[in-house]
C-alpha cells in the first residue's frame, strides 16, 4: 500500500494523461475507424479515467494499459449506441467512417485494405502493432488469453495481406 | 508485402492527438486537484467490519450462559448422578456444616437395605488421614467394619474413600459422628424395604413344608421320594436366601469421601481456566466455519455459474458487435 501510494504520488493523473494521450487517441481512432469519433471518445475516456483514478493500481499494470482499458469500455459503449442508432435510422454508417484518411502517412492501397478489417481486428492491430504492446498486456485489455490475442493478430494481418494482394 | 513490412508501415503511421483534444484533456486533468478520492470504499469498510463482527461474535460466545461454569467457585456441587438419585430417595441435603441433616429411618421391626453416602471437606492432608482413622474407629465402635479403604495424597492435596458396614440400628449415631469429621459437602441416603420379600419367602416356605408333610404321609414310592427331595432342597435354598438377606440388612453400607479443599479449587481451575474460554471460542468458530462451508458452497457455486454465464454472453455480444467493419 505504501509503495502504491508512493508510485501514484510520483505519477499524477495529469502526467499520465499527458504521457499517454496519443496512445489512447490512436487506439480509439484505429478501433472505431473514425477520427472525429476518436476525438470525442478520447475526451470521454479521460473524464471517466479521472473519476476512476483512485482505483488505478500500478502493481497490476501500467497507466497506459489501464487507460486503454478505460478507452475500450468507452469505445464499446460508443459501438452499442451506434448500432442502436443505425438500426433506428436504417443507415449503414460503416462506409462513411473510412471516407477520410485513416492515418497520416499510410499508402493508399493499405488505407483501402484496412476497410476490410472488422472493428475487433483493427483493435488487435492497434494494440499489438501500432501501440506495440506485448501479447499478455494486449490480452489483458481485450479480456482474452495471450494465445487468443496472437491468433487474432495473425488472422487480421493475413486478411490485410490478402486484401493488399487483391488490390495489387 | 510481408507481415513484418506491413507491421512496420502500420507502426510508422502512428496518430497523434489533435491540439484541441490535448487541450480538452489538460482541462480535465486540471480538475484532478479539486477531486478528492473517496474516503469510503468497500475494502476499507470490510477492514473495519470484519474485525468488529469477529469481536461481537466472540463477546456473544463468551457471555453465552452455556459457557459459564456450572459450579459456584469454592464450593463443590453434587455429582449429577447423585443429585438425580437424591431426588428419588427419601431425604437429601447438600452442603452445610455440622451434623448430617439426613435422618436415617429407624425401623427395627422391618428388614431394610440402607446405603448412605457422605462427602466431607477436611482442612488439611493430615486432617484427611486423621479423619479416616477416626471413621474406622467409629464403625468398629458400633460393631461395624470397613470393606473398602482408598487414600491418597499429593503435595497439599489429599483424599480418601471408605466404604463401611455399620449396624443399621446404630446408623443414626454413626452418621452423626461421621459428619462431625469435616464439613459436609454432599450426602445421600437410599433405603430399600425388603420386608415384603421376606414375608413372601416365608409364605413360600410354609407352603412347601405343608406339601412336604402331605407327601411324607403318602406311600413312599420312588416318584414320591424324588418329589420330597426336590421340595426339601427348594425349602433349604429359600431359607438360606432369607437368612442371607436378613444378615445383610443388619448392616447399613456407608460410603465416606474425605477431601481437602485445595483439590476442589484445583479441579475448578483445570476446567474453567483462561484457556477454557479460548477453547470454547475456537469451538464456536469451528461450528461457524462448518455452517459457512455447508451453506456457502452451493451459493458460491451458483454465483460462479452465473458469473461464467454472464461473461460468456457478454463476450459473445462483444464479438458480434466488433465483427463488423
Amino acid at each position: 500500500m505504501r509503495a502504491r501510494r508512493r508510485t501514484k504520488s510520483e505519477m499524477t493523473f495529469a502526467q499520465a494523461a499527458e504521457a499517454h494521450l496519443d496512445d489512447v487517441y490512436g487506439y480509439l481512432a484505429w478501433f472505431t475507424g473514425d477520427r472525429a469519433a476518436a476525438e470525442d471518445l478520447a475526451g470521454e475516456t479521460f473524464e471517466r479515467a479521472l473519476r476512476l483514478w483512485h482505483r488505478f493500481d500500478p502493481r497490476r499494470g501500467s497507466a497506459r494499459t489501464w487507460l486503454c482499458q478505460v478507452a475500450r469500455t468507452v469505445a464499446l459503449d460508443h459501438f452499442r449506441s451506434e448500432r442502436r442508432r443505425t438500426r433506428r435510422e436504417q443507415l449503414a454508417a460503416v462506409p462513411e467512417r473510412f471516407e477520410e484518411r485513416f492515418a497520416e502517412g499510410l499508402a493508399p492501397d493499405l488505407q483501402a485494405a484496412l476497410t476490410v478489417l472488422t472493428a475487433g481486428e483493427r483493435e488487435v492491430v492497434a494494440l499489438r502493432v501500432v501501440l506495440d504492446l506485448d501479447a499478455p498486456t494486449a490480452a489483458s485489455i481485450l479480456g482474452i488469453s495471450p494465445t487468443n490475442c496472437t491468433t487474432r493478430l495473425n488472422r487480421a494481418l493475413k486478411k490485410l495481406q490478402e486484401a493488399l494482394d487483391v488490390a495489387a | 508485402m510481408s507481415q513484418r513490412d506491413l507491421a512496420a508501415e502500420l507502426r510508422a503511421a502512428r496518430l497523434t492527438a489533435p491540439a484541441e483534444v490535448r487541450e480538452r484533456v489538460r482541462r480535465i486533468a486540471a480538475a484532478d486537484e479539486t477531486v478528492r478520492p473517496r474516503r469510503f470504499t468497500w475494502r476499507r469498510a470490510l477492514v473495519v467490519a470484519l474485525p468488529a463482527a469477529a469481536a461481537i461474535a466472540a463477546a456473544v460466545v463468551l457471555t453465552h450462559p452455556s459457557s459459564q461454569p456450572t459450579a459456584v467457585h469454592g464450593e463443590i456441587a453434587p455429582a449429577p448422578q447423585a443429585a438425580d438419585r437424591a431426588r428419588s430417595t427419601l431425604q437429601k441435603s447438600s452442603g452445610g456444616a455440622g451434623a448430617a441433616r439426613l435422618a436415617p429411618l429407624s425401623a427395627p421391626n422391618r428388614v431394610q437395605q440402607v446405603e448412605a453416602t457422605l462427602s466431607l471437606r477436611v482442612p488439611s492432608a493430615d486432617g484427611v488421614s486423621s479423619a479416616m482413622q477416626r471413621a474406622l474407629r467409629i464403625a468398629r465402635s458400633y460393631g461395624g467394619y470397613p470393606v473398602y479403604v482408598d487414600a491418597g495424597s499429593q503435595q497439599k492435596r489429599a483424599s480418601a474413600d471408605l466404604t463401611l458396614k455399620v449396624p443399621r440400628t446404630h446408623l443414626r449415631e454413626a452418621m452423626t459422628r461421621l459428619s462431625a469429621l469435616g464439613t459436609i459437602t454432599a450426602e445421600h441416603l437410599d433405603v430399600q424395604d425388603l420386608t415384603a420379600g421376606i414375608n413372601e419367602s416365608d409364605r413360600a416356605i410354609a407352603r412347601l413344608q405343608r406339601a412336604l408333610a402331605g407327601l411324607r404321609a403318602q406311600e413312599q414310592t420312588v416318584a414320591v421320594k424324588r418329589r420330597i427331595a426336590q421340595l426339601t432342597a427348594t425349602v433349604a435354598r429359600l431359607q438360606r436366601q432369607r437368612a442371607a438377606t436378613i444378615r445383610n440388612a443388619h448392616f447399613a453400607t456407608v460410603s465416606v469421601h474425605l477431601a481437602t479443599p485445595e483439590q476442589v479449587l484445583t479441579h475448578h481451575k483445570v476446567q474453567h481456566g483462561p484457556l477454557h474460554f479460548l477453547g470454547t471460542a475456537l469451538m464456536w468458530l469451528g461450528i461457524g466455519a462448518v455452517y459457512v462451508i455447508v451453506l456457502g458452497t452451493p451459493v458460491v457455486l451458483v454465483a460462479l455459474l452465473v458469473w461464467l454465464g454472464v461473461r460468456t454472453v457478454r463476450r459473445r455480444r462483444e464479438d458480434a458487435l466488433l465483427s463488423q467493419p
